[in-house]
């Protein structure tokens, strides 16, 4: 069933513009949006961790920075899909492509505990050490988003 | 050049790169990392010369903050970029668009330099914030040069 929607994906009018004439272009715009999502959110998880900008508030610093991590992820979601409608059923035959999009929804599901449980009672650790909890986010943020970069360029090797 | 490359490719680094599977990856996946917070963090120096954020912060505390992470993530990459073009010099050395990016990284450390300065003496004008958004946009077509590098 997937296979046959990757077949027909690839087959329609944009999946065959993208493979055949844009694919350079879409990929290089997917890097610039990648490099925006991972630059961005290292500073806040370094902040988390405490290990930078410890004597800025973690909302400040917060509020220069996920702006571009947001915009910077619409960049990446966008061309993402476009590479995958051009070569659908190579991406889903692929593991590292596989294991990027698990770690996509772990990084996800690691926002979004931050963000509606920890992160409610910012004000406690605003300016200081963070809260376990929040360092925990932090922590897994890196280490997931370097997978995603990591297990992204592993996907053209094999 | 052609003697050049076919020797640099039978050194002993440039056949352990070859020879071994993940190292190419690797390094890319380290290249992709250290591209990405240099990227972000000369875009953080921009947005505050040009009055976007930071408004708590200086334009001379912003650029002391970010511009050594620049540096550093520069050297890395000058680094890493170094090994990729010892493991397949054919791939790199013979190609105009890599010359290119090398063209685009130099406007944009001097671009960088020249409102470094601007931002330290608090004489930030229009012709700086222009030279702010430049910078960005080489920073951005070295990003491309280097994918295209690929595809040429």
């Amino acid at each position: 069933m997937i296979q046959q929607l990757c077949e027909w994906l690839a087959s329609t009018w944009l999946g065959m513009q993208v493979s055949e004439n844009y694919f350079p272009w879409v990929e290089s715009i997917h890097v610039i949006g990648l490099a925006g999502v991972f630059g961005s959110i290292a500073i806040v998880d370094l902040r988390l961790l405490g290990l930078a900008n410890k004597h800025l508030s973690i909302t400040y610093l917060s509020n220069q920075v996920l702006p571009w991590t947001w915009r910077s992820f619409f960049l990446a979601a966008l061309t993402g899909i476009l590479m995958f409608i051009g070569n659908a059923t190579t991406y889903y035959d692929n593991t590292p492509f596989r294991i990027k999009m698990v770690l996509l929804i772990l990084v996800g599901i690691n926002m979004a505990v931050f963000q509606f449980g920890t992160f409610r009672n910012v004000t406690a650790w605003d300016t200081g050490r963070p809260a376990p909890g929040a360092r925990f986010a932090g922590a897994m943020s890196l280490l997931l988003w370097t997978g995603i970069i990591v297990t992204g360029r592993w996907i053209g090797f094999v | 050049m052609n003697a050049f490359t076919d020797w640099l490719t039978s050194t002993a680094l440039s056949q352990a790169i070859q020879t071994t599977s993940w190292a190419i990856p690797g390094i890319q996946s380290i290249h992709i990392i250290c591209l990405a917070i240099l990227f972000i963090s000369a875009l953080m120096v921009a947005m505050r010369v040009l009055g976007r954020s930071w408004h708590e912060q200086s334009a001379g505390e912003v650029s002391s903050k970010f511009l050594p992470v620049v540096w550093t993530c520069l050297g890395l990459l000058l680094f890493t970029g170094a090994l990729l073009i010892v493991a397949e010099p054919g791939r790199t050395l013979f190609n105009t668009v890599f010359y290119l990016k090398v063209t685009f990284i130099v406007l944009a450390v001097v671009l960088t330099l020249v409102v470094r300065g601007a931002s330290q003496r608090g004489t930030i004008g229009g012709a700086h914030r222009a030279m702010a958004v430049v910078s960005m946009l080489l920073w951005a077509c070295t990003i491309v040069a280097g994918r295209y590098i690929a595809y040429n």
